[in-house]
């Protein structure tokens, strides 16, 4: 299959590349033939965050969403490998252990709480609070952001979602084709 | 005592009570001095305890001052007669070379000067210890002074740009500052201007403003004059809006606000909404069904071992689009099974099935809520058959739920326990069709389990 990426340097191709070199990657440590569900469990999470990771690498740290996924990222996987004693390189690696750590939603929750009640105040006169609180918890990193910035940073993150499954459908139907 | 200069003798002779000099020989160059003696004279009396330091004071007046007074006055000072009674008029004649100063300052085209000048002026005047004269004397000096600013306003005519700005402002200043005495300036000063403006500073609106006296004065100058000297006045608001800073940063943010959203409704399908809740809702609507998308499409695309965790089918239960994409992606959810796990019996299955038909019907997102909690998971039907002939030769599909292209189906496995390798072949079969999935409404989904 051949690149259908014009733009050497547009964001679609940034990603597929990387998301690509990261699934070169995961493919060569794990043989496909592990059946239980928990590995396939480690395998598909491993896989989710590869192509959140390449899609944020892909933004860089220009947005605050990318910021905070890649931020997420390596504060658990930095925990995890804490945890486990182990050391090692934490830039394409994910973990591998399958629990959630609770430990970063709690710092998650943390933040919530602590901005909700200044952004309670700015939304109210705008009646859209319950909507705007809806929306910082799905966008990454939109915890700490009044509407305006918020809509900026959702525009721009669905931009990229919309990207991030472009690729990796094409990618699974290269897959499904073999 | 007086100094003797040939300024004060002029002075002098203008305060002599003599009959009004009419407006018109208010020239740049001339009368205004005259002008100013009458305005004097009929308010200022004289009070002779003021005298002697009055006379010290004035005799302590820098040359300086005298000269600005010289030149103009000149030409007019030989039509003057001598004043009658100088010393009694000591006293104001310090007020009165006050203003004549400033008026000179204003005749000569000071537009930016005249506020500090007049400041300067007041300042004097209030400083003297003559200070109820010179509010007398201020306030008397208004009366007149309105009367003339009125035939002041025919007088305009004749006169040119500097001229007739800087004398109106003069009026205006002098009538402004001395009506308080006590530098209370600001509020009654709109009133007075008023009344004297008429039509020759309707550019200036000075009751809308607000501005302090010596601003609108100093702008009224700079109109005329062209020169726009630190203006203080407040923004004119727009029609039926506020002027208000705060109202103003919150239209602003309502406006961004605004753009965003509309923005946002192009990358979003379905935008047509108008209303900033429901399109709100569309917008979160449309991220979380992005985020699943990736996160089914991260399950399928393992090169051959399928992803069995339960995926959070968080579905949005609407429009035909969004739930033919999903079902494409959807159909892909694969049971989170172990060997390990006794097979359920078919009581619950059956029930369950029942509870997942209904669900169906109302509402897709709840239906996949209800089998991720039971550990289920919805999959192509093509899939299912594929995954029951090639394993199983005695399953047979119990149910099949009427289905349209659009939506995943409900099929239950009536086989009963099932070998635990049937897991495994699901997955793995699930993992071959789930290529198919993509970009293919798939028209059915299936419920399995070992």
């Amino acid at each position: 299959m051949d690149s259908q990426h014009l733009n050497p340097s547009s964001l679609k191709s940034r990603f597929t590349a990387r998301f690509l070199r990261a699934l070169i990657k995961i493919n060569a440590q794990k043989p496909i033939s592990s059946s239980s569900p928990r590995e396939i469990f480690q395998r598909y999470r491993r896989i989710k965050v590869a192509a959140d990771k390449s899609m944020a690498y892909s933004v860089r740290s220009r947005r605050t969403w990318s910021r905070a996924t890649l931020w997420k990222l390596r504060s658990r996987s930095r925990r995890r490998l804490a945890s486990s004693g182990r050391r090692s390189s934490i830039k394409t690696r994910t973990t591998t252990t399958t629990t959630t750590t609770t430990t970063s939603t709690n710092h998650r929750a943390a933040i919530v709480e602590k901005t909700s009640h200044e952004k309670e105040n700015k939304e109210d006169h705008v009646g859209l609070a319950v909507q705007a609180e809806e929306l910082r918890e799905l966008v990454p990193g939109g915890e700490s952001m009044d509407l305006c910035n918020l809509l900026d940073e959702t525009a721009h993150y669905i931009k990229c979602l919309t990207t991030q499954v472009q690729v990796m459908k094409k990618i699974a139907n290269l897959y499904s084709l073999e | 005592m007086q100094p003797c200069s040939r300024e004060m003798q002029a002075m002098n002779s203008l305060l002599s009570p003599t009959q009004p000099i009419p407006l018109q020989d208010l020239q740049p160059n001339g009368n205004s001095g005259t002008h100013q003696a009458q305005i004097h004279n009929p308010q200022f009396d004289p009070t002779s305890s003021h005298d002697d330091f009055l006379d010290q004071m004035l005799s302590t007046l820098p040359s300086c001052s005298w000269s600005d007074l010289k030149s103009p006055w000149d030409p007019p000072k030989s039509d003057e007669t001598p004043p009658s009674n100088p010393d009694n008029n000591a006293g104001f004649h310090y007020d009165e070379i006050l203003a004549s100063k400033l008026r000179q300052h204003q005749i000569n085209g000071g537009g930016g000067g005249t506020t500090a000048a007049m400041k300067m002026m007041m300042q004097q005047q209030m400083l003297l210890p003559g200070r109820p004269i010179a509010a007398a004397g201020g306030g008397g000096l208004t009366m007149p002074l309105h009367n003339d600013i009125v035939d002041g306003s025919s007088f305009k005519s004749p006169n040119q740009q500097g001229g007739e700005g800087s004398v109106q402002a003069l009026y205006n200043g002098f009538g402004a500052g001395p009506l308080h005495g006590t530098n209370n300036q600001s509020p009654n000063q709109p009133q007075h201007f008023h009344h004297p403006q008429g039509g020759n500073m309707q550019t200036q609106s000075f009751g809308a403003t607000a501005g302090t006296v010596m601003n609108q004065s100093q702008a009224s100058g700079s109109t005329t004059g062209g020169t726009p000297a630190q203006p203080k006045q407040r923004v004119r608001a727009r029609r039926g809006q506020a002027t208000d800073p705060h109202s103003i940063a919150e239209r602003l943010r309502r406006e961004r606000i605004a753009e965003r959203m509309k923005a946002l409704q192009e990358l979003v399908p379905n935008a047509n909404k108008t209303d900033k809740a429901s399109m709100l809702d569309e917008i979160i609507d449309y991220v979380k069904f992005l985020q699943l998308q990736v996160k089914v499409l991260s399950m399928s695309r393992l090169g051959g071992a399928a992803a069995v965790a339960p995926l959070v089918a968080d579905m949005p239960p609407e429009g035909g689009d969004c739930v033919q994409t999903t079902a494409g992606g959807g159909g892909s959810l694969q049971r989170n099974s172990n060997g390990n796990q006794p097979s359920a019996n078919n009581d619950s299955l059956t029930v369950t099935e029942h509870q997942v038909a209904k669900l169906m019907e109302e509402d897709m997102g709840s239906a996949m809520q209800y089998l991720q909690g039971k550990g289920l998971c919805l999959m192509p039907i093509s899939l299912a058959t594929a995954i029951s002939t090639a394993t199983c030769h005695s399953r047979n599909p119990m149910m099949n739920k009427g289905s349209s292209s659009n939506h995943p189906l409900l099929q239950s496995n009536g086989d009963g326990p099932s070998s635990p390798s049937m897991s495994v072949l699901t997955v793995q079969s699930a993992t071959m069709g789930n290529g198919g999935l993509d970009g293919s409404a798939k028209d059915a989904a299936s419920v399995s389990k070992p």
